[in-house]
């Protein structure tokens, strides 16, 4: 007898179980979604990680989707306490010689970008308002493509298959490309297409903060997904779980089950049927209809089905599985007394009040090299970062008058070095950073500083249950949505789904768990809501 | 967010908060609850403040009431909602510097085997007071605790009726003389049984030289074995409570701080929020935060009679409070004690350094006069008995020592200067109880202070976190004061219902319950949970 029973299971209560989950309730299931961790929200999570009452982000940042994502819409998540806000002053780099900032607003906002972007190229800053403009256009269409699995799984209704690739081949031919250009990496189609080095450090920044190799992955990706999300980017309100929160209530709500520190060891099945699964405690959960899997394929096929009785498809696959990408993040927290107020401040105060600001890159090069050398397994020697400090828009994350600091770093992935060495990395790692950070925003100094933490690749893993601090689950081309993946949403064991980033991509999209969603509504005859609507996707 | 309508709205997502949204969500009202932080359930917080997959309980940690408080049935958290607890078999024992230790066990027969160690005597009394408590414990409990509060003089005149001096041989009316002191010295003969048992009160926030409080003592033995732990953190406690209420159909709203309580007419009619969007009530406000925030903040003192700001002013907190070390451990302690209970090994709280009662005296003292006191820990290790609050082979460990929130030197900003050091002999005193710890069992080790309780936790003023002075004078109808207690306040439909009412704070939900009676008494609500 299991110890309890669900038409349902879903393991991982990350954003995109919580979107199935929600989705499938509403649809009238009995859902049970089954967490390891002691939390919802997976990497859309928050924590008071130097002082209490600081809040700081050490994961998910910034939200790029919600203009799009379904499940934000479908269940009215600001009525479950979700809420974001769009600052005007988007992705900026900043430069210790106190040269002009480089600032990209939101898309609203073209003309400020333009401004911006010309002092140091006008025709950089015509080419980017080109693409962009022209990218933004084709939104509902890249969005279609985002959030519908792919036609090799579930067929769209009415041609919308051929006519979302028909619009994103004739976007890249209107954009002036060739499609034999598709396949150049992004750095050599940033270098063609920009010719200041300060909008190519930004733009090589932004394509690696998708987990994009730049130097190796493909140009239409680029294109598409950075040119299209750049600067259209979100902050929630209260943190990034507050958003996670609200998913999960939108999810309690509909009648699913939300089981925390639960973690799945075993999916069982029968007759080649996934029926359930084994907890760690040795509870038995049955699934009568289906089992969704949110996290990665190496630890759903390997380690909870277990390498025997894998098909010799998925061991061939599973064989050359690897984590990716090359690059994963390291999360610097700082607890503030002031927030940084840049050199480059006296020629566009915006750059104080940037969501996103790029410190300790003179030039484009530094970037690459940087990355370079994340890829190669090292330490990157010059502890540049990405920043934000979100209590300048929500003062609720940091106690009054005092700001709240995170970052991103790019690391190698977790098992680059030892746990002593990463013991170093989290020691001395902030320190460089914030002498770096000092030339940059000389009212950055020790005395600013009431506390700072550094959350390295090795604690995501343990963390996150993020194999290697891989947040996009496997190896991605920057163009995985809409193209088969390695792995997909319907596995080749009747009943047992993929829901999490290795089929819809990482990021808060939630375009796993919706697609996941497409896909078993297709195969159980579920009502299908943007049918009903006759919605796009 | 947009401005919106509930019948209820409830202030602060607490255990209490929830417990009566719940309720009143599962009476098919319309609940919205609102909270300031980024995270339901106030102080049933858990956080990986060490390492990844290290679960601190930051503040609740002792589970005290499953099992007698009605909310876990009514509610169905354990039967349908996923909450899981254990009651550790070896309970709690101090450990004394000649390498003696006692033991409390939930097999009653064992604890006072141990007792009978150090005597005889002190065992058969302690068997016969926790018989008899037991006894009477649930009826008084339900009386005392879970219902709206009868005045003392009501309770000494139902104890005079019932025969309580020719009945019972532990209770009598003039407990309410006594200290929990004078209580053990008039029962119990030995220094060090008398020690555990003040130990197991303090922890329980009652102090031990506190005129009045011997009422409450023969309760506490009675439930000494029924300390629970919350399996995988004292949070899925709040989850199981969330869940129980949003499939309800209520709502809680996490970075929702209330900036006022919205008064018309003499009535409360919602609140507006930080963000500037109102939310209006259409039956009622419940407050489960402070009176400070409730009262001075949300309603402002220029609204409210001289007579209330002073109740609120006056209002005596909680005269000491707790620093924490929060530690991942690589190895279990062995106690040196060990070789003369092995159970003492198992016991999930241990009391490291208090012999007898002058210590505790002395502490209550110098605590209330602001000092850092000699250090005397009490440790738990969750992990012996709830393997899921570690990662495999590891543990999560914590130490709790009794401090003041305002240092005599320095005040409370002093703390963020003290804590690494004072953490440290906190951590040397463990060490030397248990002597196969040394710092290499510890991968990384927190302290968390009175000043970050304040900063974590803006309910528990001045660090108070059980909502108010256990005192005599503090309890029952008079808490937390004449004006202000009973869960009814002079604005009509404002309810209060957190830690600040009667009985107190802890993880008891009475005083949610209790304010939902007295809220289905005003308001009609059908008691679908009687």
């Amino acid at each position: 007898m299991p110890d309890a029973s669900y038409d349902a299971v879903i393991i991982g209560a990350g954003h995109n179980g919580l979107c199935l989950g929600a989705y499938l309730a509403r649809a009238g299931l009995k859902v049970g979604i089954f967490e390891r961790r002691h939390d919802e929200g997976g990497g859309a999570h928050t924590d008071e990680a130097t002082v209490p009452g600081f809040w700081h982000n050490l994961h998910a940042q910034y939200m790029e989707f919600i203009e799009m994502m379904p499940f934000y819409r479908d269940f009215d998540l600001p009525s479950f306490g979700a809420r974001v806000i769009k600052p005007d002053a988007q992705v900026g780099i900043t430069f210790a010689d106190g040269r002009p900032p480089l600032v990209i607003y939101r898309p609203e906002l073209a003309d400020r970008t333009h401004a911006s972007i010309a002092y140091y190229s006008r025709r950089d800053a015509d080419t980017f308002a080109a693409i962009r403009g022209k990218v933004l256009a084709a939104n509902d269409y890249i969005s279609a493509m985002l959030y519908s699995p792919p036609a090799s799984e579930v067929k769209l209704e009415g041609g919308r298959s051929e006519a979302i690739m028909g619009r994103m081949l004739q976007l890249w031919l209107d954009l002036g490309f060739q499609p034999q250009e598709m396949n150049k990496c992004p750095k050599v189609l940033i270098d063609e297409v920009f010719e200041s080095t300060e909008l190519r450090a930004t733009m090589y920044r932004q394509c690696v903060e998708w987990g994009a190799n730049l130097h190796t992955a493909d140009g239409f990706g680029f294109v598409m997904c950075v040119i299209w999300l750049c600067a259209n980017h979100y902050m929630s309100i209260g943190g990034t779980h507050t958003l996670a929160h609200s998913m999960a209530a939108a999810a309690l709500a509909a009648g699913a089950d939300l089981r925390y520190n639960s973690p799945v060891v075993e999916i069982l099945n029968s007759g080649g049927r996934a029926t359930g699964v084994r907890l760690k405690d040795g509870r038995t959960i049955e699934a009568r209809k289906l089992v969704a899997s949110n996290a990665d394929p190496k630890t759903t096929f390997v380690d909870l089905i277990g390498w025997d009785k894998l098909s010799e498809f998925r061991k061939e696959r599973m064989s050359n599985w690897r984590f990716g990408p090359e690059h994963v993040l390291g999360t610097p927290s700082f607890a503030l007394r002031a927030a940084p107020d840049y050199k480059s401040a006296r020629h566009n105060p915006d750059i104080n009040k940037c969501f996103y600001t790029i410190v300790g890159f003179e030039n484009a090069q530094q970037v690459s090299d940087y990355i370079l050398q994340a890829y190669g397994g090292q330490i990157p020697d010059l502890p540049g970062a990405g920043t934000w400090v979100n209590s300048l828009w929500d003062p609720s994350q940091a106690p009054a008058g005092m700001h709240t600091m995170n970052g991103w770093f790019f690391f190698p992935k977790a098992s680059c070095l030892s746990a002593q060495e990463w013991d170093n990395v989290r020691r001395d790692y902030n320190g460089k950073f914030l002498e770096l950070w000092n030339t940059y925003a000389p009212n950055m100094t020790r005395a600013n500083v009431i506390a700072d933490k550094l959350y390295v690749s090795l604690d995501m893993e343990s963390r996150m249950a993020m194999p290697e601090g891989d947040f996009s689950h496997g190896r991605l081309s920057i163009m995985n949505p809409g193209m088969p993946r390695a792995h997909i949403y319907r596995s080749e064991m009747e009943g047992l789904y993929m829901c999490g980033a290795s089929a819809g991509g990482g990021g808060i999209s939630a375009a796993g768990g919706y697609n996941a969603y497409k896909v078993i509504a297709n195969d159980y005859g579920l009502s299908k809501p943007w049918q009903r609507e006759n919605r796009l996707y | 967010m947009s401005d919106a309508t509930f019948d209820a709205v409830i202030i602060g997502a607490g255990h209490n908060g929830m417990a009566l949204a719940g309720y009143l969500a599962k009476a098919g009202w319309s609940v919205g609850v609102f909270e300031k932080r980024t995270e339901e359930g106030g102080a049933l917080c858990t956080e990986e403040l060490t390492r990844p997959g290290f679960l601190h309980n930051v503040h609740a940690n002792y589970h005290t009431l499953v099992g007698i408080c009605p909310v876990y049935d009514d509610l169905e958290l354990v039967t349908r909602h996923g909450l899981r607890y254990v009651q550790p078999p070896v309970q709690m024992a101090s450990v004394f510097q000649d390498g003696t230790a006692l033991v409390v066990h939930t097999d009653l027969n064992k604890t006072c085997e141990s007792i009978a160690r150090f005597s005889r005597k002190d065992a058969d009394t302690f068997r016969a007071v926790y018989e008899e408590a037991r006894g009477y414990r649930d009826l008084i409990l339900r009386t005392l605790m879970y219902s709206p509060p009868t005045s003392m003089k009501e309770i000494t005149k139902a104890l005079v009726a019932w025969g309580v001096e020719e009945k019972s041989k532990y209770l009598s009316v003039h407990l309410r003389h006594q200290t929990i002191n004078e209580f053990l010295d008039h029962h119990f003969e030995n220094d060090r049984v008398k020690a555990h048992l003040a130990f197991h009160a303090s922890l329980a926030g009652y102090a031990t030289d506190r005129k009045g409080l011997a009422v409450s003592f023969p309760l506490l033995l009675s439930k000494i074995d029924n300390w629970h732990i919350c399996i995988g953190g004292s949070h899925a406690l709040a989850h199981s409570l969330w869940e129980a209420l949003a499939q309800a159909g209520g709502r809680v709203f996490l970075n929702h701080g209330v900036e006022k309580i919205l008064v018309e007419n003499g009535k409360a009619v919602g609140v507006r929020l930080e963000d500037g969007s109102e939310v209006r009530a259409r039956h009622l406000v419940a407050s489960s935060i402070s009176l400070e925030q409730t009262f001075l903040q949300m309603i402002g003192r220029e609204n409210l009679p001289a007579s209330l700001t002073a109740e609120v002013e006056h209002f005596p907190h909680m005269d000491s409070t707790f620093f924490s070390v929060h530690l991942a451990m690589t190895k279990l302690p062995e106690y040196r004690a060990a070789s003369f209970d092995p159970d003492v090994n198992q016991a999930w709280v241990v009391n490291l350094g208090y012999e007898n009662q002058k210590q505790f005296n002395d502490d209550w003292r110098d605590v209330r006069a602001g000092k850092l006191l000699n250090p005397r820990p009490n440790a738990a290790v969750n992990s012996l008995y709830d393997p899921t609050d570690a990662p495999q082979g590891c543990y999560t460990g914590l130490l709790r020592q009794m401090a003041p929130y305002n240092l005599a030197k320095g005040g409370p900003q002093e703390w963020d200067k003290v804590a690494r050091e004072y953490g440290q002999r906190c951590i040397d005193v463990w060490k030397t109880a248990a002597p196969n710890l040394s710092d290499d069992s510890f991968i990384d080790w927190a302290t968390y202070t009175p000043l970050d309780i304040v900063r974590r936790m803006p309910n528990m003023v001045f660090a108070d976190w059980i909502g108010g002075l256990i005192d005599l004078g503090n309890m029952l109808d008079n808490r937390p004061g004449p004006i202000l207690s009973e869960y009814r306040t002079p604005i009509a439909n404002l309810y209060m219902c957190g830690a600040t009412q009667h009985p107190h704070g802890f993880v008891t939900f009475a005083p949610a319950y209790n304010a939902l009676e007295i809220i289905a008494q005003d308001q009609h609500v059908e008691r679908w949970w009687k």
